[in-house]
């Protein structure tokens, strides 16, 4: 009897541990510009936001799906930073810049602007708009941008931070990067002015992307039991009595338990959206409402409600109308046929986003790291537009094989950096002319070539499939080493020939860096090349954008001629959604379709 | 009796602690819970490792953490439960209570259904035993039983949901259907009652009939999409339920019984004219709740009024009657508020969710939302679970029905009725109580796929995201309901054995 009662448990673990293998590849979307002709919608003009005019707020309700419950209104900690998570917060939050549907960064004028008034040493001067305020009246301030700056910049020691390494008060999910940066803080004349400016130790080539929403330091201060202006004041001489009471509610004051809607008296918001009473129930969904304090243009639909529904059931969902917008995790081909079977009532839209796959050669050991010739012998067999065709384009038929690795297909400057940077050997297999390079860099017959990646994942094993039926006739043994802990174990000890991996696109400039340079962390393979790294130091010294095209080209074109590795495709993404709105529109950063949910209408 | 129970306690609290260690360590080492970070290409990404070890508590003991989990645990005895917080610093407890709460809403009036139907069934089919009727029900038990639920689940919601919300838009019959419909029932009727060849064809032909005119009548009327029942509806209903009752517990040679169950129907439905401007304008949950105790009482007093000679069994009569008739003035109730429920919510049936998101409705279109949002899911599990009840009851009861006692029952004379309901289905049903007991325990943490495919968080999903981020403290919390339920269940499973069972008392 006992021995059943366990064995039952051990039962239902093991049933359970078979069905929950399920995904967690970041969702993303597309480029195009949906531009539809209905009262409240304009053509978007590039990728940024259009401007829809003088718009009133409509009554009505779209309800849209994400697949995870929310978590608060903090979404800088680690714990609750999350896509899903910043579905919520950033219809919450206005911020001076965000991202366009390609990647672009466009700046919110409503909000504020800035300008680096001093190109080296770099500094800063961001302006809010004076009439930016949070909702419950008070104006936004320096004092925020302090308390930003405070909790990326303040050590658990209460110092500023020297090399970013140290344990940080506050847990931001971005660490202490904008201390390191800006050791000073932003300077301003007073806790309640509009205008601040940042001087920057050295040189930030993204000192685009650093700056942008902040959380209410009023608040904050009422909580730690000070005025803002004590609270300016505590940060400005690194007070810890104050400081740590502000960190510990800034860490943990604004988590909720889920279905309870936080007090407004601490969730004050700037964004177009404000949660509504009683919007929330858990597991179930959360309701925003427009925000009537917002000075800007308001949000086009009154309401916004998020389901939280698991991505196979959510097209099902769309056709019943009990969703109007859908963004599937990790669509497939069957979701774009089960989607383009429900005909004229809904609208599909597929892209490809900043998440790119790429094989990358291990320089550290095995047979590609001292020969160029077997780098290039196994780049020629690769059937690139043949994995393109038949595992990327049924889902997005725009898709192409990716050229470069700095930039996008769908971006404006792609095609001048691949005509630069590549002249296109790679693009066809060639098994001859791979042949020839193989015997050039005197390997035999079935050689040994390990390609891992991070299993389960049924789209590299298609992949590697591909691969090896195209680079066995030369020679290769192409050996599929899918293995779940890829990233813990085989990538760092170098166990592999070929790591296929994606990297998701950061918006950033520089960041590259961390991957191509000597030494520099993301760097698994240990490629090193001077040109390269020469190349990347002047690309992050500057923050003038021609420099920074000139490098991308001299990289690209360095790590094509070395082989760092082969750059495969941009991860394809679906939206869909009823065909009664407008202006929904499909992007292809992490944000997802939630980007511009404020201008999501209904045709009356 | 005292002593088994303790001896049984003690030993299931080893049980679930063995399990549990068990269980904590097969979560801890499911899988890599930095693993998402590890793939991550922002620059403090030591940092976020750092942090979340410190959170997850990686570099501590196993030992340790299973320990300082169990003290949480053995906080709640004394009214200061800690479970921990999950990897989102999320507590755990109050998502447990959020989790089991929805569960328990969804799996409920599923099982209750499928205990009912199933049980029915399998009585139903030990009587006909081979006959046609007995083999389709077989057949279909083990259809469902084997149905993938996932897929199962994608066809009700195209055709119970999407396609019906298509159609009651219109809310009318095609000619062809109704034929159809018709057909079927009365296939299906005379397939259960059974009978002569020519039994059988009236059977067939009148249901054909009725059916045929029933719906014409409905499209008439609109009727699907103003639908009304009326008082006259729940009088006859209810009337009719109690001759059924009271024929199948004591047999309609029992007159008193036979007018107790009809007396219960009438004053059932007066007492629905009385209250009804109560039930219509003011309404709650505790209204409701008084109202039906009241009417328990009230039916089975007037069976012990009735009562004489077979008081008890009366009582047994005019309770059931009462409670059907408090179901159909319910029914009745949300039927008359249908189409006020339309207005509101042009496509009644959703496909995912507990509830619609800011309904707006009185009461009873709150408990029709309710109602409409729990009905696939509901039939899905009860499908499923119908079949192993009606599998279990059919054999159990065939081999009742083999005992040497039920012969010796018809050889004294007694009328087949009382054969099977006296001697036979109550001794049928002993072994019914632990599968029923049990079954619901391992409802509880069985729902998963379903939750999941229905878009309810229930225990379910906090088991999945639990092990998914390889995160122990909603897993631990899931196995600490349901292995306590389970437990628990086997425990009342044995109890109502030994009542129900004189030869296992010792």
């Amino acid at each position: 009897m006992k021995i059943r009662r366990l064995s039952a448990a051990v039962a239902v673990a093991a049933s359970g541990a078979l069905l929950f293998s399920a995904c967690t590849s970041p969702a993303g979307n597309d480029d195009p510009d949906a531009g539809e002709t209905t009262a409240t919608s304009a053509a978007a003009e590039g990728p940024c936001k259009a401007d829809l005019g003088d718009i009133t707020t409509a009554e009505g309700e779209i309800k849209a799906s994400v697949e995870d419950e929310f978590l608060g209104y903090n979404s800088n900690t680690p714990e609750t930073y999350s896509t899903y998570n910043s579905a919520v917060t950033d219809r919450l939050f206005s911020g001076f810049y965000y991202f366009g549907t390609d990647g672009t960064i466009c700046t919110d004028e409503a909000y504020g602007t800035y300008e680096a008034v001093s190109e080296d040493p770099l500094q800063v001067e961001y302006t809010l708009n004076d009439e930016a305020v949070w909702s419950d009246g008070t104006p936004v301030s320096y004092a925020d941008y302090l308390l930003d700056w405070a909790a990326q910049a303040i050590t658990e020691d209460g110092k500023v931070t020297d090399d970013a390494s140290e344990t940080p008060l506050f847990n931001h999910i971005s660490g202490l990067t904008l201390g390191d940066y800006v050791p000073e803080g932003p300077q301003a004349d007073a806790a309640d002015a509009k205008t601040f400016t940042y001087d920057y130790e050295r040189v930030y080539a993204d000192w685009k992307i650093l700056i942008g929403s902040a959380f209410p330091a009023h608040v904050v201060a009422e909580q730690a039991g000070v005025s803002t202006e004590e609270l300016v004041t505590a940060i400005q001489e690194l007070d810890m009595t104050v400081l740590e009471k502000a960190a510990k509610f800034w860490n943990e004051g604004w988590l909720s338990q889920p279905g309870e809607v936080p007090d407004p008296a601490i969730t004050p918001v700037t964004g177009q959206y404000n949660f509504k009473a009683d919007g929330w129930e858990a597991g179930q969904y959360i309701t925003l409402e427009a925000n009537p304090e917002y000075w800007g243009t308001p949000a086009a639909t009154n309401e916004l409600t998020l389901r939280f529904v698991a991505a196979d059931a959510q097209i099902q969902a769309l056709a019943n109308g009990d969703l109007d917008v859908i963004q599937p995790n990790g669509p497939t081909v069957d979701t774009v046929t089960q989607l383009e079977q429900l005909g004229d009532a809904v609208t599909v839209d597929t892209n490809q986003n900043l998440t790119w796959e790429h094989l990358d050669f291990n320089f550290g050991s095995g047979v590609f790291a001292d020969s160029l010739e077997a780098r290039e012998a196994f780049a020629l067999c690769v059937p690139r537009q043949k994995i393109v065709d038949d595992l990327i384009k049924p889902i997005a038929p725009d898709a192409v094989m990716m050229n470069a690795r700095e930039v996008f297909p769908f971006q404006e400057s792609y095609d001048d950096v691949v005509s630069e940077s590549y002249d296109g050997r790679y693009d066809e297999v060639d098994l001859e002319a791979a042949k020839e390079k193989f015997a050039a860099a005197g390997l035999k017959e079935g050689e040994k070539v390990r390609i891992g990646y991070a299993a389960p994942n049924p789209r590299r094993a298609a992949e590697v499939e591909a691969i090896k039926s195209s680079c066995d006739q030369v020679g290769f043994d192409i050996v599929d080493s899918a293995d779940p802990e890829f990233f813990d174990k085989a990538l760092p000890n170098g166990d592999y020939e070929v790591a296929l991996f994606a990297w998701a696109g950061s918006g950033q400039i520089a960041s590259g860096q961390n991957i191509y340079a000597t030494g520099f962390p993301q760097n698994y393979g240990k490629y090193s090349d001077e040109t390269v790294d020469e190349a990347w130091d002047t690309l992050a010294s500057t923050t003038d954008e021609a420099v920074h095209a000139e490098q991308t080209v001299i990289i690209e074109k360095q790590l094509w001629d070395t082989l760092f590795g082969i750059p495969l495709f941009a991860h394809p993404g679906v939206i869909a959604y009823s065909s009664s709105l407008s202006n929904v529109q499909n992007t292809a950063t992490q944000s997802g379709v939630f980007w511009n949910a404020e201008q999501w209408s209904r045709a009356s | 009796m005292l002593k088994f129970i303790l001896r049984r306690i003690g030993a299931s609290a080893l049980v679930l602690l063995g399990a549990s260690l068990l269980m904590f360590f097969l979560t801890i080492n499911s899988g890599d819970p930095l693993k998402d970070l590890r793939e991550s290409n922002v620059q403090n990404k030591q940092q976020l490792m750092d942090q979340r070890s410190a959170l997850l508590r990686l570099d501590d003991s196993p030992w340790e953490r299973y320990w300082d989990w169990l003290s949480g645990v053995g906080g709640c005895f004394t009214g200061n439960c800690d479970l921990g917080v999950t990897i989102n610093g999320v507590d755990v407890l109050g998502l447990t209570q959020q989790a089991a709460t929805s569960t328990l809403r969804l799996i409920t009036v599923a099982t209750l259904l499928a205990i009912v139907v199933g049980i029915a069934l399998g009585i139903l089919t030990a009587i006909r035993q081979y006959s046609g009727f007995d083999y389709s029900i077989t057949f279909s038990a083990f259809l469902f039983f084997s149905l993938p639920v996932f897929w199962a689940a994608t066809l009700l919601k195209e055709f119970a949901a999407i396609q019906y919300n298509n159609w009651i838009a219109v809310g009318q019959y095609a000619p062809w259907t109704i034929v159809i419909v018709a057909i079927l029932a009365g296939f299906l009727l005379q397939a259960v009652l059974g009978g002569t060849t020519r039994r059988r064809l009236i059977t067939a032909a009148a249901t054909f009939a009725f059916v045929t005119v029933m719906l014409f009548v409905f499209n008439a009327l609109d009727w699907w999409r103003n639908p009304m029942f009326g008082i006259a509806g729940v009088l006859v209903v209810s009337a009719a339920a109690g001759v059924l009752v009271a024929a199948l517990v004591v047999g309609l040679r029992n007159r008193r019984a036979l007018y107790a169950a009809l007396t219960t129907a009438v004053v059932g439905t007066v007492a629905y004219v009385a209250f009804a401007p109560m039930l219509v304008n003011d309404p709650s949950w505790l209204l409701l709740a008084v109202l039906f105790v009241v009417a328990i009482v009230v039916s089975v007093a007037i069976g012990a009024a009735w009562g004489g000679y077979a008081r008890k069994q009366v009582m047994l009569v005019t309770g059931i009657t009462g409670l059907i008739t408090s179901i159909m003035v319910v029914a009745d109730i949300l039927i008359a508020h249908w189409a006020s429920f339309l207005s509101i919510k042009s496509r009644p049936i959703s496909t995912i969710g507990s509830q619609t998101p800011n309904f707006t409705g009185g009461f009873w279109e709150q408990v029709l939302d309710m109602g409409t949002q729990i009905l696939l899911p509901t039939i899905l599990l009860t499908l499923v679970s119908v079949a192993t009840h009606s599998r279990y009851t059919r054999s159990s009861m065939l081999e009742t029905l083999n005992q040497d006692y039920v012969r010796t029952a018809r050889s004294k004379g007694l009328s087949e009725r009382e054969v099977i309901v006296k001697h036979a289905f109550r001794n049928a049903l002993i072994p019914i109580t632990t599968i029923v007991a049990f079954d619901f325990a391992a409802l509880i943490g069985g729902a998963v796929i379903t939750e999941q495919v229905f878009g309810w968080k229930g225990m379910g999903a906090l088991f999945q995201d639990g092990l998914n981020a390889v995160d122990p403290a909603p897993v631990m919390a899931f196995f600490l309901v349901t292995g306590v339920a389970a437990v628990l269940m086997n425990l009342v499973a044995d109890i109502a054995y030994a009542a129900l069972d004189p030869r296992i008392r010792r």
